[in-house]
């Protein structure tokens, strides 16, 4: 857990309240100005709470991805009435089908930034303390996935190098005994991961998880803070979904585009859906300058 | 059974919850049988009363009423003659996207066995005689084309012609009137797409070079009038196939819906870039909301 972010220190309840939100608007809204207010929160967010790291994987792995999706929709769809100009095959490029694949691009790109920035936040022990007493296997399974793929990198490492030490890793020895000594590690490692969720299992059931009337210890607190933020994320879902609702966020992008953009009630509708996209970032902000400023007090 | 109850409670609880967000959605998707536009055809006479998908039906009557389009009489003149079975069709009867047997099996149910009324039986003999490769076991040619009837052009490979300099002259006409009796099943984001008249290209003299296919005019003109037109090239079949001309696509209305084309007022069964024009041939590109009984080209080869 980063402890630089002030709000993964709220209660469970007001993160996982928030990502779903977030992640649900963001999947369903294909508004163009909700996109871009979507993809703008998540990489501030993203940047705020991985800084260097962020910056470079969206550099690096975002922006060649976005480009794919973009450029993927007018390849195959040419549907739309605004004709640019015809594409080799014969088949008319147009200025929907480009528009679209953007949209959509932005969508997705979106999407796996907010999911990026919600493993920072809602960490296993968090997402079991809520979901433990409901569903105690399916969210001890969600839990023990999630942890796998850090745990077996963690591991590897671990591997590798006790291989090292008796000349027998991946990186010793001509191609073929390279090949052999992977193998070797990755069979280790099967082994390893087979037995460690078995393990798994088999200590929570005997600790009587998931028993009824056992309590789990957890340091969340639910206080006033948490009820403000709790009360700001309904009031504003619930409105953006009746906007959204009553047609204020109607937009279509074939055969010609067309929708609402303009106007109190779209304004109004975005205006909230950037206050809730970067909620996190302003807590986040007022809770640092508190911090310097108490610093610089005494 | 209290115990039971107060054991599983949560288990219960997720499981209901679980399942009215699925019928919800599936609601919402648009899936059910009410809100796509028909009825499931409980019995012949309900869905002939209720459902104003009559195709060939093109007197002004409560269907063109309900869709809210007015049909000027000069569409309704010029549209296809209207038959008494086909007066009132139940486009589907089904809350699922149909696969291809069924959709046969149900354009069957619509109109009997019958192809549409002058439509002839292909002619093994001739269409061997004209230059077809028919494979006797099968029946058909190496592109699943089945004989032509007699008098009829047999397919031309448009790898194995030549375009010559020498120009001739055919007619060209692009019209979607059988929509303008089913705007119900059209999406409300293309009404707008859909012509008064139902005429998209009207029917104008276009010139081409000896050797071209109808698909090689269809595309020519389509982008000088800059009508969008979108195209899939199918090896099987050897031929491009038309998705979609305006905009309006195959199975925008409906599952049963798609182009269709007709030279001198007959549906080939081959595709439009195997179909090498004469000089004054008459080319019609319709569109059909009931796999061509609509505009008289069901079973174009006769069953």
């Amino acid at each position: 857990m980063n402890n630089r972010d002030p709000f993964s220190s709220y209660h469970p309840v007001v993160n996982f309240l928030y990502f779903g939100l977030v992640l649900v608007f963001s999947m369903v809204f294909m508004h163009p100005a909700c996109l871009a207010i979507s993809l703008f929160c998540a990489v501030a967010y993203s940047i705020y709470l991985k800084g260097k790291k962020a910056i470079r994987f969206n550099l690096l792995v975002m922006l060649p991805l976005f480009l794919f999706a973009a450029l993927f929709n007018p390849a195959f769809s040419h549907e739309g009435g605004t004709i640019l100009t015809y594409l080799p095959s014969g088949n008319p490029l147009t200025l929907e089908s480009i528009t679209y694949g953007i949209a959509a691009a932005a969508m997705i790109i979106s999407v796996i930034t907010w999911f990026s920035c919600y493993n920072e936040i809602m960490t296993s022990d968090k997402f079991v303390y809520l979901f433990g007493r409901v569903i105690p296997a399916m969210s001890l399974i969600l839990s023990m996935t999630l942890r796998f793929v850090p745990k077996f990198k963690a591991q590897i490492k671990v591997v590798s190098n006790a291989q090292k030490c008796v000349g027998r890793d991946a990186s010793n020895g001509g191609i073929l005994q390279r090949a052999k000594n992977g193998m070797t590690i990755l069979s280790i490692m099967m082994t390893w991961v087979l037995e460690n969720a078995i393990e798994t299992a088999d200590s929570m059931k005997s600790r009587g998880y998931g028993l009824p009337g056992r309590t789990a210890f957890s340091i969340y607190r639910f206080d006033k803070r948490d009820r403000a933020a709790i009360i700001y994320l309904i009031c504003i879902g619930a409105y953006i979904i009746a906007g959204a609702a009553l047609g204020g966020l109607r937009w279509r992008y074939y055969p010609t585009m067309k929708g609402i953009v303009f106007g109190a009630g779209p304004l109004s509708i975005y205006l909230a859906y950037f206050a809730l996209c970067i909620m996190p970032v302003i807590i986040n902000i007022r809770e640092d300058r508190k911090w310097t400023a108490l610093q610089s007090a005494a | 059974m209290k115990n039971f109850l107060k054991k599983h409670k949560w288990k219960i609880i997720v499981t209901v919850l679980v399942l009215f967000v699925l019928g919800f959605t599936f609601w919402y998707g648009g899936n059910a049988p009410g809100l796509r536009g028909w009825n499931a055809a409980k019995s012949e006479a309900a869905s002939v009363s209720a459902s104003p998908t009559a195709s060939s039906d093109i007197s002004p009557g409560p269907s063109t009423a309900e869709t809210q389009v007015p049909v000027s009489p000069d569409a309704q003149a010029s549209a296809e003659p209207a038959k008494a079975d086909e007066s009132a069709v139940p486009l589907t009867s089904s809350d699922h996207p149909l696969s291809a047997s069924e959709k046969v099996s149900l354009a069957k149910s619509i109109g009997g066995d019958k192809s549409s009324e002058g439509v002839e039986k292909g002619n093994t003999d001739y269409s061997a005689s004209q230059g077809m490769t028919i494979n006797p076991n099968t029946g058909k040619d190496q592109y699943q084309t089945d004989p032509v009837p007699s008098g009829k052009p047999v397919p031309v490979e448009p790898q194995n012609t030549t375009i010559t300099d020498k120009v001739g002259t055919c007619t060209l006409s692009v019209r979607c009137d059988t929509i303008l009796n089913n705007m119900n099943l059209l999406s409300k984001d293309k009404w707008e797409l859909v012509p008064k008249d139902g005429v998209i290209f009207a029917m104008s003299a276009v010139s081409f070079h000896e050797g071209e296919s109808v698909f090689n005019v269809l595309q020519r003109e389509m982008k000088r009038a800059k009508i969008q037109m979108e195209f899939k090239n199918t090896p099987m079949y050897n031929s491009a196939y038309i998705e979609g001309i305006n905009n309006l696509y195959e199975f925008d209305v409906g599952e049963l819906s798609g182009w269709m084309y007709k030279v001198n007022g007959w549906f080939p069964n081959y595709g439009c870039s195997r179909y090498q024009l004469k000089d004054g041939d008459v080319v019609e590109w319709v569109y059909t909301c009931a796999l061509g009984k609509d505009v008289g080209g069901y079973c174009s080869v006769g069953s």
